[in-house]
């Protein structure tokens, strides 16, 4: 292997144990590793800002946008307080439609995001009716990461592979991942209702107290919301027709983001930009740049052709290999680097011959998106629901998530298989 | 002229007006324009990122970041009060000492960042000497713009030429603009003081009060001060060697941005990233997009070929043309529009047979930065100081700005036609 | 302790236990401009770090139960006031 390709990998692997580590922040290294890259002539500064698939960051930022404008509205409090009431106060109906809810919007929000605006609206449902609020959140945790599957702006796995496979709409990522998303879900609604029974007693006084509450009170600004269902809206309708439109997925979502800081004028705009995680964003950069060295030096289509003859071009074999892998990885990693080297390696892998290249897309993104459920450091959503908890006195251990999530994650990738096999490989 | 060609100007032309009207904030304009010019596909979202200047975005981001950390430091206040008793509290002394600062400070740092880090010393110093804080902040209003001159990294016109331009290095910047801006701020020195003279008398007492004050303690963390210095050393000297090392310019200022980040640990870099002025980075972004429709449907090079006509081909007329021309649009609207429309312009110029386009890059640089200076509203730092000043209590007037800022444009425009064609055309 | 005293012409206020917290049922008899100000206080607990420092529920007619954590109770007692929704505070042994 020549000196080039050997820089590339050893600059990339202590880069990634340093990012497992968690010893310093994700984004400087990532950004670092990235600059030592170019620095040392592995890619010069041209060939990495083609690699930076700025696709995926311009829909990242138009989506945090249009999110972080919306939450100010009192919007989701509404909805949460609105569906406890129709939940007729009932604690175990209630834990069924947070979690649904959380579900629907994870698959059209980001995962982090939805979990910030769900946890305190259940700290004070759960106050009031005395229960234990962490069945809540760990369903909600595990809620978020299953609806995230379900659509291609749902999860971060799944924007960079939309984003780097252009024949991969937003239509197909429904049609294809929705069903399964939707049937691990349905299997999960009794499992947790087993689980958490005996947590979920309240008194019927405190449940007609959740039924005498206003939920029109919670909305804190009306106009403000109008304005922002309509960019929503419009941006949702943009992604379902952006193929018809010939327009990528990023030019939908800053064109929503942005229609939307017309309507409301600038003052929200510097407010909306701080909003936006850009901690995230250069993350994303500096990975990019990373993968794009090995790339560059073709370790990545060696590693291809690796896999390929361990798995002798057999594509049952191959998404059973992406699927797994991916989970487990996905349960105790970040999931957005593995993703971002998978992405060429299955890229490569078409190029040497394997035609059918969609079970493997699938599968990385079953894999990675329901391999975060695992361990409560498997997906960034875990680990601040975790965090709120905790800050709150209701500590979510290390153990006591993965006692409950280890088994349901594993469940839904044997689900993920019998699916991917039976819709594409017989 | 095609249809295509057509519609992207008038997108053009409706963003730029909605732009100098003020109406709505520059960068919802800017980049509602772009997404426009990708929606009506007059570019597709490829091409339009592809035109996406990313060094000059990266090299404004990298240096924000390591700015806004240093300034956390107190050195600046720490040099200002120096000056100060180095000036034995001399007004008329303080006054040239505050405006040759902020000069050579414009020349590494972006100029709002240098006056929003010299306005308030310069606040508190001259309320201490009790005169009017306003010959100081004209001067250093000037001297900012002058300063910024000086290097690929003063100001944005000259990041943007730099950046499309690879064979003006960093030190091309100096060698050849440096000269002109030393003779222009020298010749400035008596101007402000025969300007001035009468505003800036104060008594021996409060000269002796400046001199007692303690620089001592004004630097709040000097370790970290220790690491700002040593990194944007570093980035200085990385800026000088760029070429030789074949690193574009963006690589140096992000290096810098992420070692200083790596050093200084973690916490400052939430605060530091959202320092950076995202608004005028999606300014950018909106802008590059904008100017790309008309790039790609031919536009610009159709002007350039018309200004090739009027000019006769000739490089003295199209020099002074290019100067004065930006100088008069600069003093007005936003130079970096102007610039971001020029550039493409001057490469047509290029491939249409002008050969020698060297004096034609310096004289747009030199008009669209020295011409910031004609009018209140000519540059973002004029602006920002003003606003500073009238939060204090000291409104600076447009008339009453105009009355020092335009004589002292013009005898700059002047002073850099006699050194363009003296340098290069003679 | 720290006691108030609000007026009921424009405002009700009683106090009860809740497993620890302090449980406040607020209700107006003038609304305008005190509701608001009574928003403000809400939008000052919802919008700082600690999500279960003070939970606020709203029912028909514009009344209000506040569940109060027991270490917060001070810091909300001083927002009524700020917002001059209650009229005296006083330090009793």
């Amino acid at each position: 292997m020549e000196s080039q390709a050997i820089a590339a990998i050893a600059i990339f692997l202590v880069i990634y144990a340093l990012i497992i580590s968690e010893k310093i922040h994700r984004t400087i290294i990532a950004m670092v590793g990235g600059i030592i890259m170019v620095a040392v002539g592995i890619v010069d500064q041209e060939a990495a800002l083609h690699h930076i698939d700025f696709n995926t960051l311009g829909l990242l930022i138009g989506m945090m946008i249009i999110v972080s404008v919306t939450a100010e509205t009192g919007l989701f409090k509404y909805i949460a307080v609105w569906a406890a009431k129709k939940a007729k106060g009932s604690p175990v109906n209630i834990l069924i439609v947070l979690m649904l809810i959380t579900a629907i919007g994870s698959a059209f929000l980001d995962n982090v995001t939805t979990i910030l605006l769900m946890v305190p609206v259940t700290f004070s449902i759960t106050r009031q009716l005395k229960v234990s609020p962490l069945p809540y959140i760990m369903t909600q945790i595990i809620a978020s990461n299953v609806g995230g599957t379900a659509t291609l702006i749902g999860d971060p796995p799944n924007i960079m592979i939309g984003s780097a496979v252009s024949e991969l709409t937003f239509m197909a990522f429904i049609n294809n991942l929705a069903p399964i998303a939707a049937i691990v879900l349905i299997v999960y609604i009794p499992l947790f209702i087993l689980i958490f029974r005996k947590q979920l007693k309240t008194t019927p006084e405190l449940r007609s107290s959740i039924m005498r509450m206003d939920e029109r009170e919670l909305i804190t600004d009306r106009k403000l919301m109008y304005k922002s269902l309509t960019a929503l809206g419009l941006t949702i309708i943009g992604f379902f027709l952006h193929q018809a439109l010939h327009l990528e997925s990023a030019t939908v979502a800053l064109a929503g983001a942005f229609l939307l800081l017309v309507l409301t004028g600038e003052h929200t705009m510097e407010e909306a930009f701080r909003k936006v995680e850009w901690t995230t964003i250069f993350f994303f950069v500096g990975l990019f740049v990373l993968v794009a060295g090995l790339v560059e030096t073709d370790v990545i289509a060696k590693l291809a052709a690796q896999a390929i003859e361990w798995t002798g071009g057999n594509v049952t074999a191959a998404s059973m290999l992406i699927l797994w892998m991916s989970a487990i990885a996905s349960a105790f990693l970040d999931n957005i680097p593995f993703v971002a080297t998978m992405i060429p390696m299955i890229q490569e892998m078409g190029n040497m011959g394997i035609d059918n290249l969609e079970p493997l897309w699938w599968s990385l993104a079953l894999g990675a998106c329901l391999g975060g459920n695992g361990t409560l450091i498997g997906a960034s959503a875990n680990l601040i629901a975790a965090g709120m908890a905790g800050k709150e006195g209701h500590p979510i251990s290390f153990v006591k998530f993965m006692k409950v999530a280890f088994p349901l994650m594993l469940l839904s990738i044997v689900l993920s298989s019998a699916y991917i096999y039976l819709r594409y490989l017989i | 002229m095609s249809h295509q060609a057509l519609l992207a100007i008038a997108i053009f032309l409706f963003a730029y007006g909605f732009i100098i009207s003020e109406k709505i904030h520059r960068t919802i304009l800017a980049m509602i324009g772009g997404l426009l010019m990708v929606a009506c596909g007059i570019v597709d979202q490829e091409t339009a990122i592809h035109h996406i200047d990313f060094n000059t975005l990266g090299l404004l981001i990298g240096m924000m970041i390591i700015v806004s950390i240093t300034a956390d430091t107190g050195l600046f206040r720490y040099v200002a009060i120096k000056a100060a008793k180095r000036a034995q509290g001399s007004p008329v002394r303080i006054m040239i000492s505050l405006a040759v600062i902020t000069a050579i400070a414009s020349a590494f740092l972006d100029n709002v960042t240098t006056v929003l880090l010299i306005v308030p010393v310069t606040f508190s110093i001259t309320r201490q000497l009790g005169v009017s804080p306003f010959p100081f902040l004209i001067s250093q209003i000037v001297a900012s713009n002058v300063g910024g001159t000086a290097t690929l990294i003063g100001d944005p016109p000259n990041i943007m030429i730099g950046s499309a331009v690879k064979e003006l290095t960093f030190m091309a910047f100096i060698t050849n603009l440096a000269p002109i801006v030393v003779i222009v701020m020298a010749s400035y020195i008596p101007l402000f003081v025969f300007m001035f003279r009468k505003q800036l008398q104060t008594s021996e007492e409060r000269k002796r009060s400046i001199m007692e004050l303690n620089v001592n303690g004004l630097i709040t963390d000097s370790r970290l001060l220790v690491k700002c210095l040593s990194v944007l050393a570093v980035t200085i000297i990385g800026f000088f060697l760029h070429q030789a090392f074949h690193f574009e310019s963006a690589t140096v200022a992000l290096a810098g941005a992420f070692i200083l980040l790596l050093i200084s640990g973690e916490h400052q870099m939430e605060h530091a990233i959202s320092k950076v002025e995202w608004t005028t980075i999606f300014f950018f972004i909106g802008l590059f997009v904008l100017v790309s429709g008309l790039v790609e449907t031919g536009v610009i090079a159709d002007l350039a070929a018309r200004a090739i006509d009027l000019t006769g081909g000739d490089p003295v007329a199209a020099s002074m043309l290019i100067m004065w021309m930006s100088a008069i649009a600069s003093a007005f609207v936003d130079n970096i529009p102007f610039v971001a429309t020029m550039i493409p312009m001057i490469q047509e110029m290029g491939s249409m047979g002008v050969a020698n386009l060297e004096p034609l890059w310096w004289s747009l640089a030199l008009g669209a930065c020295l011409g910031g200076n004609g009018t209140l509203i000519g540059a973002s730092a004029n602006l920002i100081t003003a606003g500073l000043a009238a939060k204090e209590g000291h409104p600076i007037r447009f008339l009453q700005y105009l009355k020092y800022g335009l004589p002292l444009m013009l005898v700059s425009v002047a002073l850099s036609s006699i050194y363009v064609y003296l340098r290069y055309l003679a | 302790m720290l006691t108030y005293a609000f007026n009921p012409d424009i405002i009700y206020i009683t106090e009860s236990n809740n497993d620890g917290d302090v449980e406040f049922f607020i209700r107006f008899v003038v609304e305008a401009p005190h509701l608001e100000k009574f928003k403000e206080v809400q939008h000052y607990f919802e919008d700082n770090e600690v999500y279960t420092d003070a939970l606020f529920y709203a029912y028909e007619n514009h009344e209000y139960r506040v569940i109060v954590r027991s270490d917060y109770y001070v810091e909300f007692v001083l927002q009524l006031m700020k917002h001059r929704l209650v009229e005296q505070v006083q330090w009793k042994e």
